[in-house]
């Protein structure tokens, strides 16, 4: 066992620990629970640093539960493996990087709140859920880390359940996730049936030349399902509704981490390294990128006209997930192909780009919400001069997601743009017709903040020192990540791109097993 | 042929599916929801079965009995794997029945219809 197996089952420990022994904290003292929870998540960013530097190191990790090798004294694989390559690893920092941002600033955004001795857990249960999912090898287990993540994300949600708009919010999202949970159990009972393994790797093994019509509605089950938790265009309404009713730092996570993790990242992971080559890549591909389309139009133009600034952040969100979907699609419709491997870079690189952006915009909502009390763009006139840190951050982050040149947004929407002009021009117009909404939502808003000032905004301040550090880290991380977007995209999201392509590579990985 | 409890398992799913799209009382959807979860576990343990001849399965213990009398056993990988979905359904039932009293408090109706005051 070498130390790179002792260390990687603490990403799941750690936030579990966690977890459970904050209440009990909390008897003793507020100060000291604090202090714990922000070391217990510092620790699991360190540890997911640590394993991300490994991979970067020396290539795909396996690990597996409780033993050496997955296989025991069969000759295939019987145990609950973790398989880990470069797309699992960043995703997986990208998860604890944004989680200790949100978690840093709720210590002052929330408290106001009372409930916290249920807060903390929640959010850190949140946590584990997206880090599980990230990097199991097997289906069921990343079934029970889904439903971890959704249960912790549902209860968020309607956290403040003396409002209406919380507990309205939490029975749409509830209803519409556990559907879509089912939709994926079914999904891994029908490919269980057919294969008899939940191994990820051992199915695409077994999958290669003997594609059943039950492992295609397997596909189009996890497919729904799947697309139903990112929020795709035909079933995005719950997104709208659930993320601005949340706490911000919980909408920060929701928006920049839920859905890609409990989401796109298992999508293409399903598409890619189960299914991959096995199925009509052209006609799925097509499938994902007609969805695409559609989530990337609807989502950024009805961001245009909402006056919620939360509302309009969540539908910028549906937008986004548009473009990431676009990246995944134009990779497998044009698989193994140079444009599908840049096409799929750019969905990796805007998924980490968008992660850092969404939550730096919730996170700015949320300070504006704490200082004024609403978040009506009507009511936030010339919020410019009184909370001139908060807004230059807003700025950023507003042309980040754009796609403004110095900035990080730039390189990936610039990637996403190329390959896909490049795939089919049709697309690539359709992607840009897309970022001109973006910007109308946007500039409106900075337009509001720069107006003049009323009676209400004259009074804002900036936050405290809890809520500005993140804000301010993610502001600096969006700047530097967009000073580097070519050697970025060159050392880690091209080899994360081929990684997942790589389906070989996957099952091989697996049957190298051991330690 | 298919196995009759497939075909009872997906029954079962569309008729929670069915409910979960006609049904307007909050209580039932939650039903609706909990009948789905029951129809998948319902495919997913008949996946395990096992059948030689007209000698039903036995319980996957070695206890001698099995290999004495060329009985199979039946999978224990769906066993566990229901266990869990079991528990995760019961959770996801628990958390949605608190919703709904919530959602009483609120509205004073559990008429999902009346649930429409996000817009936009």
């Amino acid at each position: 066992m070498s130390t790179i197996h002792t260390v990687l089952p603490l990403i799941v420990v750690l936030p579990l620990l966690g977890a459970f022994s904050s209440p009990i904290l909390d008897l003793i003292s507020r100060k000291l629970k604090e202090a714990w929870i922000l070391a217990i998540s510092a620790g699991t960013l360190g540890v997911t640093g640590y394993v991300f530097y490994y991979v970067f190191k020396n290539g795909p990790l396996l690990y597996t539960m409780g033993a050496t090798n997955p296989f025991g004294h069969a000759n295939f694989p019987i145990r609950i493996v973790w398989e880990i390559d470069m797309f699992n690893a960043l995703m997986a920092l990208t998860v604890a990087f944004v989680s200790l941002m949100a978690i840093i600033y709720s210590v002052e955004y929330m408290k106001r709140d009372t409930g916290l001795e249920k807060y903390y857990p929640l959010i850190l249960i949140l946590e584990l859920g997206m880090l599980g999912i990230v990097v199991t090898g097997d289906l069921f287990n990343f079934y029970v880390f889904l439903e971890i993540m959704s249960i912790a994300s549902y209860a968020l949600v309607a956290f403040r359940n003396d409002t209406w708009e919380g507990i309205e919010a939490g029975v749409k999202y509830m209803m519409v996730g556990a559907l879509a949970s089912s939709f994926i159990l079914l999904g891994i009972a029908l490919l269980y049936g057919q294969y008899g393994t939940l191994t990820m790797a051992y199915i695409a093994y077994k999958m290669a030349g003997h594609m059943t019509t039950t492992a295609k509605v397997a596909l189009a089950l996890l497919m729904a399902g799947l697309l139903f938790k990112s929020g795709s265009v035909p079933v995005h309404m719950w997104l709208a509704d659930a993320h601005p009713a949340a706490p911000s730092s919980v909408s920060a996570m929701l928006s920049g981490l839920v859905i890609k993790a409990g989401g796109i990242y298992i999508l293409a992971r399903i598409l890619f390294s189960i299914y991959g080559p096995s199925i009509n890549v052209r006609t799925v591909g097509w499938i994902v990128i007609i969805f695409a389309c559609l989530t990337l139009i609807v989502g950024n133009a009805m961001a245009v006209v909402q006056t919620d600034m939360k509302r309009l952040l969540a539908y910028s969100s549906v937008g986004q997930m548009g473009y990431i979907l676009l990246g995944v699609g134009i990779g497998l419709a044009a698989y193994g192909s140079n444009v599908g491997n840049l096409a799929l870079a750019g969905a990796i690189y805007h998924t980490v780009n968008h992660a850092l952006m969404k939550a730096l915009l919730f996170l700015i909502a949320g300070a504006v919400i704490h200082a004024l009390g609403t978040r009506n763009l009507n009511d936030l006139s010339g919020i410019a001069k009184t909370m001139p840190v908060t807004s230059f951050a807003f700025i950023i982050g507003a042309a980040a997601i754009i796609g403004m040149p110095p900035l990080n947004g730039f390189a990936s929407k610039w990637i996403l743009y190329e390959s896909s002009a490049l795939f089919n021009p049709v697309i690539g117009a359709i992607a840009i017709i897309g970022t001109a909404f973006c910007t109308a939502a946007y500039v409106r808003v900075i337009y509001t903040f720069f107006g003049r000032p009323n009676s209400l905004t004259m009074k804002a301040k900036d936050p405290g020192k809890s809520m500005l550090i993140p804000i301010i880290i993610l502001t600096v991380a969006i700047i530097v990540m967009g000073l580097f977007p070519w050697t970025i995209n060159k050392d880690f999201m091209l080899p994360a791109a081929k990684a997942l392509v790589n389906q070989m590579g996957y099952i091989h990985t697996l049957f190298a097993g051991g330690v | 042929m298919i196995p009759f409890q497939y075909i009872t398992s997906f029954l079962l799913i569309f008729i929670g599916v069915y409910a979960l799209i006609y049904k307007r009382n909050l209580i039932k959807l939650i039903l609706a929801l909990d009948i789905i979860d029951s129809g998948v576990n319902l495919l997913l343990i008949s996946e395990g079965y096992r059948i030689a001849g007209n000698l039903p399965g036995t319980a996957p213990i070695y206890t001698g009995y099995e290999t004495l009398k060329g009985v199979p056993m039946v999978g224990p990988l769906p066993q566990a794997l229901v266990l869990t979905a079991i528990v995760i359904g019961v959770s996801v039932t628990a958390l949605a029945v608190s919703l709904a009293i919530n959602a009483y408090r609120h509205y004073g109706s559990l008429d999902i219809r009346k649930m429409r005051r996000l817009r936009g």
